[in-house]
């Protein structure tokens, strides 16, 4: 592969994992820094789309009035049916599981099998520090290896998701920045063991594992450990 | 009375969802039409429609890219029905300057302010991939082209991105 071909390709996905593209990246200084540079700014790029929304509830239409919608009328049924609209919505928004936010993460979880690989090799420093940029943290020395890195979508925010290596297995972090809790949740569900804690601040954190044979409290142990090595950045 | 319950159940469930990703299909709608109060009408719009047609949607893991292309659709007929003007990118800027600006840092109101002026065609594929995470191949299905050519305009965007915000582009390749 040539650098123009390589700049190509890095410039049409930054992200991309493809193994030829690490080979060169890897043997061109020069590629390497057009890659952090190219890095750095994807980061401004992630923040610069997440403009502010504004929280408005969303209200549809009562069936019945769905077949003759026309014009205002359509909008006098909506407006009718706003404040029973609210009221399901709210009740089911906070009582259904799946819309739970531990449910929301395993989901996700679900959805990268490839990120809990049992590995000794850390994600390249250019493409964990693109991830922690973005979110506006840092990571302690001695943090563990992170072996996965990579901004993800989650409920609306591109959020942090990393895997780090310990001593009973991969353990998956995500970082909820937008995400507040007033305690710490645990839970076990769909094969994934986990906890979310609350940081002060900082919305919350995510941690999951995958193999259930642990200790109890491990996960909890681990969670404490990943809090302790996040240094936020200014 | 039993279908009236399970139709407010069912109705409850869809708007939940709907809330659920609102933010991004706001975000999306904004970045596709560089007008806020447009982008409203178009997500509301494609609310309505979404759920006149939720039969349709099988797997509501996949909610989100179904709501999308009702978007693109629905903005699509927007544009024909208003017959909307060429629009000056300057005029859009600052009419949405409440939107742009940010407190964070100027680098970031440069990029908004930038991807105002960016080509439709570039800014969309741009948005899918990074606000909405879509992949090359799931790019070139929802716009209809083929993989090459969305590389090419990914590489583009950020090529005209990057010299708009004043990064240095010297090494960057012709394309």
């Amino acid at each position: 592969m040539d650098h123009r071909a390589y700049r190509s390709a890095i410039m049409a996905d930054p992200h991309d994992r493809d193994s030829d593209l690490r080979a060169h990246r890897d043997a061109c200084a020069e590629c390497r820094a057009f890659t952090e540079q190219l890095l750095r700014f994807e980061a401004r790029l992630e923040r610069a789309l997440l403009v502010d929304i504004p929280s408005t509830a969303v209200v549809l239409p009562l069936a019945r009035h769905l077949k003759s919608a026309r014009g205002p009328r359509r909008w006098l049924a909506m407006a009718a049916s706003v404040l029973l609209g609210l009221g399901i919505a709210g009740a089911v928004w906070f009582s259904l599981p799946q819309s739970s936010l531990a449910a929301d993460v395993v989901a996700h979880m679900a959805g990268e099998p490839d990120a809990w690989q049992r590995t000794d090799v850390p994600v390249p420093d250019l493409e964990l520090n693109a991830v922690l940029l973005g979110a506006k943290l840092r990571l302690k020395p001695g943090a563990g290896i992170v072996s996965y890195a990579s901004s993800c979508d989650f409920r609306g925010y591109k959020v942090p998701h990393l895997v780090v290596q310990t001593q009973s297995g991969p353990v998956t972090v995500m970082v909820l920045v937008h995400e507040a809790v007033r305690k710490p949740k645990q839970f076990d569900e769909h094969g994934y063991r986990g906890t979310i804690v609350p940081i002060p601040g900082h919305g919350s954190i995510a941690v999951l594992m995958r193999d259930l044979n642990g200790e109890s409290g491990e996960v909890e142990r681990i969670a404490a450990r990943v809090e302790d090595s996040i240094d936020w950045t200014p | 009375m039993n279908d009236e319950v399970g139709g407010n159940q069912r109705r409850a469930r869809f708007q939940a969802l709907c809330q659920s990703l609102r933010p991004d299909l706001l975000r999306f709608a904004f970045w596709l039409s560089r007008d806020r109060a447009l982008a409203e009408d178009v997500v509301q719009e494609s609310m309505l429609r979404a759920w006149k047609a939720q039969d349709s949607l099988l797997d509501e893991g996949a909610a989100k890219p179904w709501m999308l292309t009702i978007i693109r659709r629905e903005y699509a007929r927007t544009f024909e029905r208003k017959r909307l003007q060429t629009v000056d990118v300057d005029e859009l800027v600052a009419k949405e300057e409440p939107v742009l600006a940010t407190d964070e840092d100027q680098n970031i109101s440069d990029v908004r302010a930038a991807l105002m002026k960016l080509p439709d065609e570039y800014r969309e594929p741009l948005i899918l991939q990074v606000l909405m995470g879509y992949s090359t191949a799931e790019i070139a299905r929802e716009l209809e082209l083929s993989g090459p050519a969305v590389l090419t305009r990914l590489c583009r965007a950020r090529q005209q991105l990057r010299a708009a915000c004043g990064e240095d582009t010297t090494l960057d390749p012709q394309t």
